[in-house]
């Protein structure tokens, strides 16, 4: 299958932009796909390292396409059974402390999730990659293809640019880099740990590495990944936000 | 010079109903001066207090930066040392430790974004006034644990009244989601929207549990004896503060405020002018024409031997006792008529409800403040134009030949 | 007619004290004009900016948003077929101003701020908004439902943005889900107050109107006349133009914006008190020099009254001559304080010179140079005062000249 694929592909450079194109938003469509697939179920680990903490939470997670999800921590105590949902626009916060569920508001959402360096924001744009922007090929080697994300005119985005690199053969993300409107770099996604689960390949890490604070980061490690659990949109309910 | 002044004494003495009349005129012109005066100095005052008394203080002691952003990280330990040593300076009247945390509010079905501002209810109340304009309720106590005041705006949005749980959500320090409850104990409605909508006053240790940030602080909020001269306290205040923190007066928290007194001080310019001119013309005229009309007395007493520099002199001496005497009673009159005005004043709230002006909120009435300067300047002022009064008609006097003052009419 | 010949003979006869009583009388008079002409329009101007970039002199709201201020209190402006037209062809109406306020998240790519998201049409209030004075608004906002924004001075710098860069706006669509759209930083609006500068983002009303589902949303009509006197006149006549089901209320900003209007008020109560002293203390000077006259002359009255004039007569005459001090003092007073007001009015007092340090003043809300009104009215009312308080400070004096024994009084000095 990569091989046939990587065939295809040359042809396609020398076809008119449109065309690819079109391809490439499949292709982005297809790796980010890969990464979520249909349902899935997930134990991870989050270590954030900022200017004011030091966090390292560990949790359990399902999804669904890329419209729900549901986090719940389960470690440190503290912090334990606080959940997140997040159902098309909108994201909500369990606090079993208080036993509430809070809606975030607009007001909120460019507020840190966790304490990461992921906003509430991104949970919510998270995977829209596809469809508010479009594509041009930089670079194509053997290792991987470097993809120019640019948005579209009039997309509710803030970068200026993205830049998608997708690992060959497995056709899994690389590195994402984001700049702004000046195209000056203002942070980077970075995957790694590949490992095949289920007939994907799935990298198991992400980093994420805001440009202009080096010492800061936020790094997300599967540590057990399921897909297809048969899970229904019924399961992301405010209900199931409680328990 | 003895004989002179006794003579003076006799002139005033032997004439008493222009004495009396010219008297008269210095005494209440002088206590109406003098209350006009402290009356301004009032609303000034009162306009000053209500801004900064309702939140802010007269001054704050902060982080270095902390004001411009309000980063919840600029923060500082508590050291009672500190609070010790502010306590002691001669004009601090009131210490109030704080710590800031912004978030969302909670009842039932809605949630509103709001400032947080964890006191300890005691201190607090010796630096600001929320606890009188509640209009629910009660301000807790510093047992309180958990109980909440919050602004009317704001509990009329959430639905909630004194005795109903809040929930209380924000980013805290170490990363995590900082939530707890709150009970709601009293609503405040103090006019300035911002405060009415979205603050609420929490217990210090509370808010500090929950923003991680165990005892740590974002400012400690100060009340002055004279909040005129809060800008020259914290000058001084500053060289008691360790290393990193920063005195502010409320010109620097409050520029609109500035604006505000700025203008003010242009109108009490005009005020002033107007009243010291009506005063001192009037009193000029008395006295003016109260030597003219004794030159034909002059005359004689010129005839009779006197010099005329003694003339003068005697003119002057009476000018002097009279302006001492009118100074005097117009004084005591004063302070008394400005007592009154400082401990009852003028109600206007049957007509006007509190007014938020330049940042704070304003009671609609008219009381008066004791100023040195409303009274040692009017004295002085009165004195002087006794004095500049007699001067002409006693120069007038002295010069004339002792024939042609003794036909004069 | 012969009494008012003697009278003003008399009055003369001392010209000093004449002249110093009248110069004090004057004074007053004009200083106490020409300050409430200065207040009187400084007022003018505070109210005339604040209904400018707030409510108009008149404005439309839904249900209390004029005190509740709840973002959830639109209307359709659209489905009020030419209301705005309406009201804008009445007489005396400047400019009618619709205008969209929404709570919402501004987002640039490093930095996120809460903001009130304006939406307003430009072209209206081109001119007339003192917030867009000093911008060419029309130009740069150049449709209703375009991407360009104008931003506050501190947000474009705490969203480490410049102008001519994007940024994203967040707010509660019309089912609670979140509802994003691009704008593009087309000016700077500076108003030197600092909420405002560090929240305010302004756009065509339909772009913004977009975002609650209806484009033609409004939560205000703001309606500036020409003459803010004629606000209790239109009120009602603006009221019979709303649609009768719609709970739409026009109301006076003295309502919309209490604060502004009770802060006038305080200010009249407390003047109205210093102004009460002064004329006590120049109806003192008056009394006395008045006294003072009738004293020096004893023996000329008693003279008079020997020879058979009546004591009314005698009182008539010092009433006379407090008259005549009083209408001289009335007549130069109003020609100062007439100069002094138009000194004011002209000129005005630049508060820049009182104040230490250069302060921003915002100038745009807050015009650093004061200016006098013509509150004529006032003007006259003080005169009238005048003569009154010149007969009034008369009747001792007259009555104490009334009682004079011509005997004791011959014998006087």
């Amino acid at each position: 299958m990569p091989k046939r694929f990587i065939l295809l592909l040359i042809p396609l450079v020398l076809l008119p932009s449109p065309l690819w194109a079109t391809d490439l938003q499949g292709l982005v469509r297809k790796v980010e796909q890969q990464y979520m697939g249909l349902s899935s179920k997930s134990r991870m680990e989050m270590s954030v390292r900022s200017e004011h903490w030091q966090r390292s939470l560990m949790m359990d997670s399902w999804s669904l396409g890329r419209e729900y999800f549901l986090i719940r921590i389960i470690a440190p105590p503290k912090e334990r059974g606080v959940t997140t949902l997040k159902a098309d626009k909108e994201v909500w916060n369990y606090l079993p402390k208080v036993d509430r569920v809070i809606k975030v508001p607009p007001s909120m959402m460019g507020g840190a999730w966790m304490g990461s360096h992921i906003t509430n924001d991104d949970l919510v744009k998270a995977n829209k990659i596809d469809e508010e922007y479009s594509f041009s090929l930089l670079e194509e080697t053997a290792e991987h293809l470097l993809i120019e994300c640019l948005p579209q005119p009039d997309a509710a985005v803030v970068w200026g640019k993205v830049i998608y690199e997708i690992r060959l053969p497995q056709e899994v993300p690389g590195r994402v880099t984001y700049f702004d409107e000046e195209m000056i770099k203002v942070r980077e996604l970075i995957f790694d740990e590949v490992q095949k689960i289920d007939d994907r390949f799935i990298p198991l890490r992400m980093t994420i590495q805001p440009t202009d604070k080096p010492d800061e980061s936020t790094v997300i490690r599967y540590s057990e990944l399921k897909f297809n659990t048969g899970i229904d949109q019924s399961f992301f309910s405010l209900r199931n936000l409680k328990r | 010079m003895i004989m002179l002044l006794h003579l003076a004494a006799r002139n005033l003495w032997r004439n008493r109903r222009r004495t009396l009349l010219t008297l008269s005129a210095m005494v209440v012109s002088l206590a109406l001066l003098t209350l006009s005066l402290g009356v301004f100095s009032g609303m000034l005052v009162d306009i000053l207090s209500s801004t900064t008394e309702q939140y802010h203080g007269h001054l704050v002691i902060t982080a270095e930066g902390y004001l411009d952003d309000r980063d919840m990280y600029k923060n500082f330990s508590a050291d009672p040392a500190l609070f010790s040593r502010l306590q002691q300076d001669q004009a601090v009247r009131g210490l109030s430790p704080r710590i800031r945390g912004f978030g969302l509010v909670s009842y039932q079905e809605s949630s509103y974004p709001a400032e947080l501002l964890g006191v300890r209810p005691e201190m607090e109340k010796s630096v600001t006034n929320l606890q009188t304009q509640l209009i629910a309720g009660v301000f807790p106590t510093d047992e309180d644990t958990e109980g909440a005041v919050l602004g009317s705006g704001l509990a009329k949005k959430l639905g909630v009244s004194p005795g109903d749980e809040l929930v209380f959500v924000t980013q805290s320090a170490d990363g995590s989601i900082g939530n707890d409850l709150l009970i709601v104990r009293g609503i405040f409605r103090t006019g300035h929207s911002g405060h009415d909508n979205s603050l609420v006053l929490v217990p210090q240790q509370w808010l500090q549990q929950v923003m991680a940030l165990e005892g740590k602080l974002h400012e400690i909020a100060l009340s002055v004896q004279y909040p005129l001269q809060a800008a020259e306290d914290a000058q001084r205040i500053a060289t008691l503060l360790p290393a990193g923190l920063t005195a502010t007066d409320w010109g620097v928290l409050l520029p609109e405020m500035r604006e505000a007194i700025a203008s003010f001080d242009v109108s009490r310019f005009i005020f002033v002018i107007i009243l010291y001119f009506a005063t001192g013309l009037g009193i000029l005229n008395t006295i003016f024409m109260s030597v003219m009309e004794r030159t034909r007395e002059f005359g004689i007493l010129m005839a009779l031997g006197m010099r005329p520099f003694q003339i003068r002199l005697t003119v002057l001496l009476e000018c002097l006792l009279l302006g001492l005497i009118g100074t005097a009673l117009g004084l005591i009159l004063g302070l008394l008529l400005s007592s009154y005005m400082a401990l009852v004043g003028i109600d206007l709230s049957s007509w006007i409800t509190p007014i938020t002006y330049a940042g704070g909120t304003i009671q609609p009435r008219l009381t008066a403040i004791f100023e040195q300067r409303n009274f040692i300047d009017p004295a002085y002022m009165l004195l002087l134009v006794a004095l500049l009064a007699g001067l002409l008609p006693a120069r007038r006097a002295a010069r004339l030949q002792p024939v042609a003052a003794i036909r004069e009419d | 007619m012969e009494t008012l010949r003697l009278a003003w003979r008399n009055v003369w006869r001392n010209r000093r004290r004449t002249l110093i009583t009248i110069i004090a009388m004057s004074f007053s008079l004009m200083l106490i004009q020409a300050f409430h002409n200065l207040s009187f329009g400084v007022y003018a101007q505070m109210v005339d900016s604040g209904v400018r970039s707030g409510s108009g002199h008149i404005a439309v709201y839904r249900g209390d948003y004029a005190v509740s201020r709840d973002d959830r209190l639109f209307w359709n402006l659209g489905k009020m077929t030419g209301l705005e037209d309406k009201i804008a062809k009445l007489e005396g109406i400047k400019a009618v101003l619709p205008r969209i306020y929404l709570p919402a998240l501004a987002q640039s790519s490093r930095e996120s701020r809460g903001i009130l998201l304006t939406g307003i049409d430009p072209q209206a209030e081109d001119k007339i908004n003192p917030l867009l004075k000093s911008i060419d608004a029309p130009s740069l906002l150049r449709s209703l439902d375009g991407r360009d924004a104008l931003v506050g001075s501190r947000l474009l710098t705490e969203l480490k943005l410049k102008v001519g860069n994007k940024f994203v706006v967040t707010a509660q669509g019309p089912e609670g889900e979140l509802v994003s759209e691009l704008l593009r930083i087309r000016g700077l609006v500076q108003s030197g107050i600092r909420d405002v500068d560090s929240s305010l983002v302004m756009v065509g009303r339909k772009r913004a109107a977009a975002m609650t589902g209806q484009p033609d949303a409004i939560h205000e009509l703001a309606i500036i006349l020409e003459n803010p006197a004629l606000e209790k006149k239109l009120i009602p006549v603006i009221t019979k133009l709303l649609p009768p089901k719609s709970n739409l209320r026009a109301v006076s900003w003295e309502l919309a914006m209490a604060n502004l209007a009770n802060a006038i008020k305080l200010d009249h109560a407390s003047q109205k008190f210093i102004f009460f002293i002064i004329v006590l203390i120049v109806t003192i000077g008056v009394v006395n020099t008045l006294l003072m006259s009738v004293m020096e002359r004893i023996r000329e009255f008693g003279v008079i009254l020997a020879v058979g004039a009546t004591p009314g007569r005698l009182r008539a005459t010092v009433m006379t001559e407090a008259l005549l001090l009083g209408a001289v003092s009335m007549l130069f007073g109003n020609l100062l304080g007439t100069l002094a007001t138009w000194y004011l009015v002209e000129i005005g007092i630049d508060l820049r010179d009182f104040i230490p340090e250069t302060m921003e003043f915002g100038g745009v809300i807050f015009d650093p140079v004061m200016r006098a009104g013509w509150d004529v009215g006032y003007m006259l009312q003080m005169s009238a005062y005048v003569l009154l308080l010149s007969v009034i400070a008369s009747l001792y004096p007259a009555a104490k000249a009334a009682r004079i024994a011509p005997a004791v009084a011959m014998r006087h000095h």
